[in-house]
């Protein structure tokens, strides 16, 4: 507990001087804007901004880029309240009685509980990650090539179930992933895989490409060109302050939010869409008037909105513990500290500790900011909304282009995202998820390597993933979520994760 | 066809392909797995799910039930993302994005002339001062140097 608290000051100081601040700030404010643009989402929005971190020390460039992360959080509620539009994934239930509370001239309230939600599920949320985080990657420690790869292989499965649709589709996603991330030189062995003499695809598929593509360009592939319904509601300044009863009956809501969506966040998988639905699902199930759900209920705000900060920030704790990206967006940003020089893992937090404790200072500082500001600038924000999307998309193309490039230098990067846009946009079609693909390309070379040191271990036995408990464990946990995925297979029947899917569509 | 068919025989041709392109690489020993080893392991996994997206994808939707309305958009933004892979090195950063963004705001959207202009001058002048000039991160200059 005093090491906890020597480190947090630690961090602290290491946050306070004027340029970490200045960026912290910056990172809230351009997280927020792409959290309320619909299609820019905190993957592309960090993909895109990457090479502007590039001058930038270490901790300045993790504390920007994680301050979009968590900003694109709170923007997203703004769009779900006053235009019914989602400008992110895990605020799809944001709309439902956000804009009810809108349309019924409580616009105000609906963003201030949303705010105040996420404000506390942030910052509570940090503190789970400051205590839960070393000794986790203490723990990890002990882990040998075979627990690392069932450890990966076990992410990956809960990963194609959680992820919702099936768990087929995703698990081929993930083998596609995985093998693109076979391109290029073989760590072990030199030789020269797939790059079929492109001596640019020596260093491998970069994540970068592979997630602007997929996630940027096949956005506005399928979108652009798409007619514009923009109702924009303005929320009248005077009422933003929500009334006693809304202020008691959000409490329990963001209490309940908070907790689960830390703890799904850690889970790997799409968990801050999911930790949405379930504390939406769980509210409703919980009141005494279920049936005010979907005319305006604070607490279907309340709730959803202080889940999916939770889990944005619970997703780091495997990240920076045991150096294992639960989605996309962590993958990112697995790859942006990359760039810079640092792998997360069960050292990390050892080695680094002036990285890792600012980062905890700055998600402080940064939640604060985002309430302080967020609120006041509402209207700045919702002007952002008014900019029509045939202006919007070619912008965003460049950056996408700008970003991607400005990784290597290297325009094979820029045609690699072209490839995985195209991809996207038919995957898409076909109802195929593209999170796996990107996390079996950034996983793939940890696995290999990792299952061929175990191989090697056990002079080619692989009873070696069994006879090792945590191994086993791992292991055991993934064929569960196999049989869990099948089971609507075999049945015929929607299990919950379908009809999340559907939810998520309509 | 359905969706789900047509998926898994592109992922079991894919698997093949692997199997078949990965014959150059060693595949060494359980005991010591080359560079080949794991990439086999996957293409079979590949082929595995690939067969079984086709055996069970009889009642999914059909390939012609697919909607489109949007390909015309997505077949000019494509083009735009392959003229900036192939040219950009060869003319520039400025030249080309401001080929391009004059191209999608001015004939794709039909943006006014005179926004076409600002928007097309102002982002591509302006995010490679931003990037190339401001925070050093090298944009291609081309082989007029602009």
């Amino acid at each position: 507990m005093e090491a906890t608290f020597q480190n947090l000051v630690l961090g602290f100081a290491t946050v306070f001087t004027p340029t970490n601040m200045l960026y912290s700030l910056a990172g809230c404010l351009i997280g927020t804007m792409v959290g309320v643009l619909p299609g820019v989402g905190p993957l592309a929005g960090i993909s895109m901004l990457l090479p502007t971190t590039f001058g930038l020390d270490t901790t300045s460039a993790i504390i920007l880029l994680a301050g979009i992360y968590y900003g694109a959080m709170y923007g997203g509620s703004t769009t779900s309240i006053l235009m019914r539009i989602p400008g992110e994934a895990a605020s799809v239930m944001t709309c439902i009685d956000g804009y009810a509370m809108a349309r019924k001239g409580r616009a105000g309230p609906a963003l201030a509980i949303a705010a105040l939600g996420s404000y506390i599920a942030g910052t509570l949320s940090v503190v789970g990650l400051m205590f839960l985080a070393p000794p986790l990657a203490q723990f990890a420690l002990g882990f040998g090539p075979p627990e690392y790869v069932c450890l990966l292989v076990c992410g990956l499965v809960v990963l194609s179930y959680m992820t919702g649709g099936s768990i087929v589709k995703n698990l081929s996603m993930i083998s596609l992933g995985l093998m693109a991330g076979m391109i290029g030189i073989d760590q072990m062995s030199g030789y020269f895989r797939f790059s079929y003499g492109i001596t640019a695809l020596g260093d491998g598929v970069g994540l970068v490409p592979v997630a602007v593509g997929l996630f940027g360009i096949s956005e506005i592939l399928a979108t652009a060109g798409s007619p514009e319904i923009r109702e924009v509601l303005k929320p009248r300044f005077r009422d933003l302050l929500p009334s006693k009863q809304e202020l008691k009956d959000s409490i329990g809501p963001i209490g309940r939010g908070t907790v689960l969506g830390f703890l799904i966040g850690i889970i790997p998988g799409s968990a801050h869409i999911i930790s949405t639905f379930v504390s939406y699902a769980l509210e409703r199930r919980i009141s005494k008037h279920p049936e005010r759900f979907g005319q305006g209920a604070i607490e279907g705000v309340a709730g959803p909105e202080s889940a999916n900060n939770a889990a944005s920030e619970g997703a780091l704790v495997p990240l920076l513990a045991l150096g294992v990206p639960t989605g996309p967006v962590p993958a990112v940003l697995l790859a942006a500290l990359m760039v810079h020089g640092i792998t997360p893992g069960p050292l990390f937090i050892k080695e680094q500790p002036v990285v890792f404790w600012g980062l905890i200072a700055s998600m402080y500082i940064g939640n604060l900011m985002l309430l302080l500001l967020n609120l006041p600038m509402v209207g700045i924000f919702v002007n952002l909304l008014r900019v029509p999307y045939r202006i919007l998309y070619p912008t965003i193309l460049l950056f996408c282009v700008v970003g991607v490039y400005a990784v290597n230098s290297s325009m094979v990067d820029v045609g690699i995202m072209t490839a995985m846009g195209v991809l996207g946009y038919l995957l898409r079609k076909m109802d195929f998820e593209t999170a796996p693909l990107v996390l079996g390309v950034v996983l793939a070379p940890i696995i290999e390597f990792s299952f061929r040191q175990a191989l090697a271990m056990s002079g080619g036995s692989y009873a070696i993933f069994v006879e090792r408990p945590i191994s086993a464990a791992f292991l055991a946990l993934a064929l569960i979520m196999i049989l869990l995925g099948l089971k609507p297979l075999i049945f015929k029947k929607k299990d919950w994760r379908e009809k999340l899917t559907e939810a998520e569509k309509t | 066809m359905t969706i789900d068919r047509l998926s898994g025989a592109f992922l079991m041709l894919l698997g093949f392909f692997v199997v078949w392109e990965r014959r150059v690489l060693p595949l060494g020993s359980a005991s010591r797995p080359g560079p080949g080893y794991f990439p086999l392991l996957l293409a079979i996994l590949l082929i595995l799910l690939g067969a079984i997206l086709i055996l069970r994808g009889k009642d999914a939707e059909k390939v012609r039930a697919l909607s489109w309305p949007e390909a015309q958009h997505a077949a000019a933004i494509l083009g735009c993302c392959l003229f900036i892979t192939l040219f950009m090195e060869t003319i520039g950063y400025r030249l080309t994005l401001l080929l391009t963004l004059g191209f999608l705001f001015g004939v794709m959207e039909k943006i006014k002339v005179w926004l076409t202009l600002v928007l097309t001058f102002g982002f591509s002048l302006g995010t490679f001062w931003l990037f190339d000039s401001l925070l050093r991160v090298p944009l291609p200059r081309g082989g007029w140097g602009f």
